[in-house]
């Protein structure tokens, strides 16, 4: 099958989900129930693409296939943050800021702390993924266990609305928010859409990639600074996405058939997007919320993770 | 030309490269040979702008490569490192065209795909064009990476160890791919070798360091022998030279001196 047929098919298939998820038992109520539906699909649809642009975008720069933005502590810098913001103003807290201010907010605090990573840690462990990755996971912990130290000093009502932020979810969108999304990301998307084959050529690495004349620094500045965007809009649609980028990004791999990012880019957003349509299809129609889309997803994507591992041997 | 002057690197009190300076002949193969740590990637890279000199500067026909713009440099000088070992699921093909990327950011044109064809032809890559590099062997991926190089149409080739790995058929294949850029492209090829008979063999010039200092240097005929090597490795050498090349052996002599 070429690319392109692929690609199409894919489309098709988002499309039909896309009507099966708006249709479905609404009766036709153009009102109420449709629009409501309509409003979540552009959440999955935003979302699913900054969860499979910032993983695979990603892991091209830093050169392997088992990290990505969340596993590298971005979305829990992102929790520590709103804690921090509801034990020191409490719900109001949130109120004042608006939603505007927090998503405003939000973006600086991942660009800043996709600044640090850049300048403290990727020259520490150069080519060493593992020292990354194990970097990775112990800064995720001790920040997660910071903000649940900060869970405990908070109120019952205020633990709550965290709890609300904490989950996977597409139902806490606000319009304004999306709104906020679509901006951000349609920004990114268009200051990166000349760059793809930059981004083909570092995926040779570091060296090979500045022998072929490209400011390899500049461009993994760059680049860290939209992964920050994408994340940090990701992380307020849908909350914390733990390792579906992982999943989600090698999944497109291995469909794409191919390492360019004309390919793998527009099948990881099509496969993310599929997989969370699925997953809310079949939350809201088949498990009638009793489980959530983050439990389905990690389950299903697991398993998928786990087959493709042993079947093609080396994911890294 | 590539000349370098008192080049200098350390990393904290340790110094690997000290008050090195070299002209390098244009149009010939040199090769940079010494033992293990003795300085020769690291020349290599600083002449690639991989790596920061910690004093002393590379220059290239003239001008100094730290004050060329990262994207006019792959215009002159093209460097090839070990292939990486990752599954990078490109063809053949998909990885020479990168060689472009220099002039043409992403979009080939006409003389691209004629550049790229040229390089496929020049290393007899054409049963391979479509192949993807995680399924081809180690020889068969240098090749390819050697024809992207090739592609890029750089006066200045650097090349580190590149027959690392790789069999003894490959590697002729390699050195005489080399051969021929210098000879029929009058290409100027500098690469960091192990083997001392592909060395002795295959180059023109011969640049020696140990320790981080350049031991000796010379048209390959000159410093090509026993004195030199035995003080370069410590090893016992002896020099057999018949009208089809020069062999260096160093297999059960006296054995290791020192």
């Amino acid at each position: 099958m070429s690319q392109a047929v692929k690609i199409w098919t894919m489309l098709l298939l988002i499309l039909l989900l896309a009507l099966v998820f708006l249709l479905i038992g609404s009766g036709l109520d153009f009102d109420y129930l449709i629009p409501k539906r309509f409003m979540r699909l552009v959440t999955i649809v935003l979302g699913s693409v900054c969860l499979a642009v910032s993983s695979i975008v990603f892991q091209t720069i830093v050169g392997n296939r088992i990290l990505s933005p969340s596993i590298m502590g971005y979305e829990a810098v992102y929790l520590l943050w709103q804690a921090l913001l509801l034990l020191v103003m409490g719900t109001n807290g949130l109120m004042m800021l608006g939603v505007s201010g927090n998503f405003i907010v939000s973006i600086m605090l991942m660009l800043v702390y996709s600044w640090a990573l850049h300048r403290l840690l990727l020259p520490r462990c150069k080519s060493d993924v593992f020292m990354l990755l194990l970097f990775g996971l112990v800064l995720t912990m001790v920040i997660g266990t910071v903000t649940q130290f900060i869970q405990l000093r908070i109120s019952p009502g205020e633990f709550s609305v965290f709890q609300g932020l904490s989950y996977t979810s597409f139902n806490r969108s606000n319009p304004e928010t999306v709104w906020y999304g679509v901006l951000a990301v349609a920004t990114v998307l268009w200051v990166s859409r000349k760059t793809l084959p930059v981004l083909d050529v570092m995926a040779l690495g570091r060296e090979q990639s500045m022998s072929l004349g490209i400011n390899h620094a500049k461009y993994v500045k760059l680049y860290l600074a939209l992964i920050a965007i994408l994340v940090a809009v990701s992380t307020s649609l849908i909350g914390p996405t733990a390792f579906m980028g992982v999943f989600i990004a090698n999944i497109a791999y291995a469909l794409a058939g191919s390492s360019k990012h004309k390919v793998t880019l527009p099948i990881g957003c099509a496969v993310s997007i599929a997989i969370f349509l699925i997953a809310q299809i079949f939350v809201e129609h088949v498990f009638n919320y009793k489980t959530s889309v983050s439990i389905l997803v990690n389950l299903v994507c697991g398993i998928y993770f786990l087959a493709l591992t042993v079947r093609t041997r080396g994911i890294t | 030309m590539i000349t370098v002057s008192n080049l200098h690197k350390s990393y904290g009190k340790k110094s690997v490269l000290s008050d090195v300076s070299l002209a390098f002949p244009t149009g010939r193969v040199t090769s940079l040979i010494g033992p293990n740590g003795a300085g020769k990637s690291t020349l290599l890279m600083m002449m690639a702008r991989l790596l920061e000199p910690s004093s002393g500067y590379v220059s290239l026909d003239g001008r100094k490569i730290s004050e060329m713009r990262t994207s006019e440099y792959a215009h002159h000088v093209a460097t090839l490192r070990q292939s990486p070992g990752f599954n990078l699921r490109l063809t053949v093909e998909e990885l020479i065209s990168f060689g472009r990327f220099p002039y043409s950011r992403g979009s080939l044109t006409i003389e691209d795909r004629r550049v790229i064809d040229e390089a496929i032809n020049f290393l007899a890559l054409e049963s391979l064009r479509h192949d993807y590099l995680d399924e081809l062997s180690g020889g068969q991926r240098q090749m390819a990476f050697l024809a992207m190089t090739i592609a890029q149409q750089t006066d200045v080739l650097l090349l580190d160890e590149p027959l690392n790995n790789l069999d003894m058929k490959h590697a002729v294949q390699i050195m005489q791919a080399l051969r021929r850029l210098c000879d029929e492209q009058g290409r100027t090829v500098i690469l960091v070798i192990h083997d001392i008979n592909f060395a002795a063999n295959y180059s023109d010039y011969i640049v020696a360091l140990k320790n981080g200092a350049l031991s000796f240097s010379g048209t390959s005929a000159q410093v090509v022998t026993a004195t030199n090597l035995s003080e370069l490795y410590d090893l016992d050498f002896e020099i057999i030279r018949n009208e089809r090349g020069c062999l260096c052996n160093y297999f059960n002599l006296s054995g290791v001196r020192g």
